[in-house]
């Protein structure tokens, strides 16, 4: 199993603790990772609003990078995903659109084909041979009651996210962190609104209170079950709660207490990895005290 | 390259198939936190008043593009679509919040969406290697090619 790792921009700028325990668990799990001169995926929520067809260039660009290893794209952000697997679709759908791309990237020497797929850390993660890895390697149990939050950009719109696994209704609800999760002991709680956006693409692109209103509200549902702590699997809904909390704590005054992992910490964990190594020791609302009561430890 | 035009992102004949149900408004997060039109308000604009008047306004930003209203939308209306092509419209006339012209700003000079600071110590705290520079140049020239700059100056 070998793909192309596409960064992205938020992990390994800000988040590079998720970049390294994501390369070691792979490792661990006999995923091979080849890393290319990628650019920014660009982003659903900036430069695909301003400019679609610069948008489209660029994100065909990252693309033919893997075509020319014959790689599938691996990314680990819902943002970086919903770019790339849109892009691959619509140029492989529209004819004429894939015409203007390919004449936008001739000077550089790239040309779409459409040959590879792109997807998720998550999907990966689920598919059966991979499962059964993560089964036989790990070393214990993770015994939390977690949440899990997907990111919008994750799974919508489906029709082109996830265009075969459709229900009646043309939706498509995820479920694959709470499945997978719950190989490695965690126990996946629902919550109210599980799929509420986080708020971070309002912050970041007009209106940081509002942003952070949003997610107010959706750790509200969170908080409001026996929760432990909340599983994401993109670096933007990660700062969105994890430093939300402490923007919001010096409003309200309320203390910071659920702590947000990323995926592959939490596998990490369970494949016996340290907290350290997996990268807790740098997030804003502490996981340590915890991870000591649930009986993980912190060395 | 021509830049997209919303009618040729979005086939402007979907817009009679909303009846004003509102379930997507209902269920837009923005709208319970900001002033903003809802996806509801703003093809109802689009049919009465031209879309001129939407993409002339600054609320037609607040938005989270969790494209939550597509997926709830009885009429299967590609909102997404249309809310993508009024807004690479209001771009265009010079419509853009602040915050995302330097954030694309940031994308079109360094390659990348954050901006990169003291960055190569924190690798080292998690065992990385320093992040090698994206390909600017070859970037630029895409994004030339493309027409960003009669957008957003870079």
């Amino acid at each position: 199993m070998k793909y192309a790792l596409f960064l992205g921009c938020a992990i390994p700028i800000k988040y590079p603790g998720f970049e390294a325990v994501t390369r070691l668990v792979c490792e661990r799990l006999g995923i091979e990772l080849v890393d290319l001169p990628f650019s920014c995926c660009p982003p659903t929520t900036s430069l695909k609003l301003v400019h679609y067809d610069s948008w489209l260039a660029l994100a065909a660009r990252n693309i033919c990078l893997a075509e020319e290893q014959g790689l599938d794209v691996l990314t680990l952000c819902s943002g970086c995903v919903n770019t790339l697997k849109e892009a691959n679709h619509v140029l492989k759908q529209n004819e004429a659109k894939k015409k203007r791309v390919n004449r936008i990237l001739e000077d550089t020497n790239h040309c779409f084909q459409g040959s590879v797929q792109v997807t998720h850390i998550l999907d990966v993660l689920y598919q059966d041979s991979v499962v059964e890895r993560i089964i036989k390697e790990k070393s214990r149990d993770i015994p939390l009651r977690i949440g899990c939050h997907y990111g919008c950009h994750y799974f919508r719109p489906p029709k082109v996210m996830y265009p075969d696994e459709l229900s009646d209704a043309e939706s498509y609800v995820p479920v694959r962190m709470d499945h997978l999760l719950s190989i490695i002991g965690v126990e996946p709680i629902e919550y109210s609104r599980k799929f509420l956006c986080c708020g971070s693409p309002l912050g970041a692109n007009v209106d940081q209170d509002a942003g952070y209103a949003i997610t107010r509200q959706k750790l509200g549902y969170i908080q409001e079950r026996d929760i432990q702590g909340v599983s994401v699997i993109c670096p933007s809904c990660f700062e969105q709660f994890d430093m939300g909390q402490i923007v919001l704590a010096k409003k309200s005054k309320e203390r910071p207490k659920t702590p947000i992992f990323y995926l592959t910490q939490l596998i990490g964990l369970a494949l016996g990895l340290s907290p350290k190594e997996v990268g807790l020791d740098v997030h804003r609302v502490k996981a340590r005290k915890l991870l000591e009561e649930t009986g993980i430890g912190w060395q | 390259m021509n830049d997209i035009k919303i009618w040729k992102h979005f086939n402007r004949e979907s817009l009679y198939e909303c009846y004003q149900c509102a379930r997507c408004t209902g269920s837009c997060p923005a709208m319970e936190v900001a002033p903003a039109f809802g996806p509801r308000e703003t093809i109802l604009k689009c049919i009465g008043l031209g879309h001129e008047q939407v993409v002339e306004d600054e609320r037609l930003w607040l938005c989270c593009t969790c494209n939550v209203c597509e997926d709830r939308c009885p009429q299967k209306i590609p909102i997404g679509d249309l809310l993508v092509a009024l807004r690479n419209s209001a771009a265009r006339r010079g419509n853009i919040p602040g915050r995302l012209a330097m954030a694309v700003e940031l994308l079109a000079k360094t390659g990348r969406s954050m901006i990169v600071h003291q960055l190569d110590g924190m690798r080292a705290h998690h065992g990385l290697a320093p992040l090698p520079a994206a390909p600017v140049d070859e970037l630029q020239k895409i994004l030339r090619k493309a027409g960003l700059h009669q957008i957003v100056e870079f």
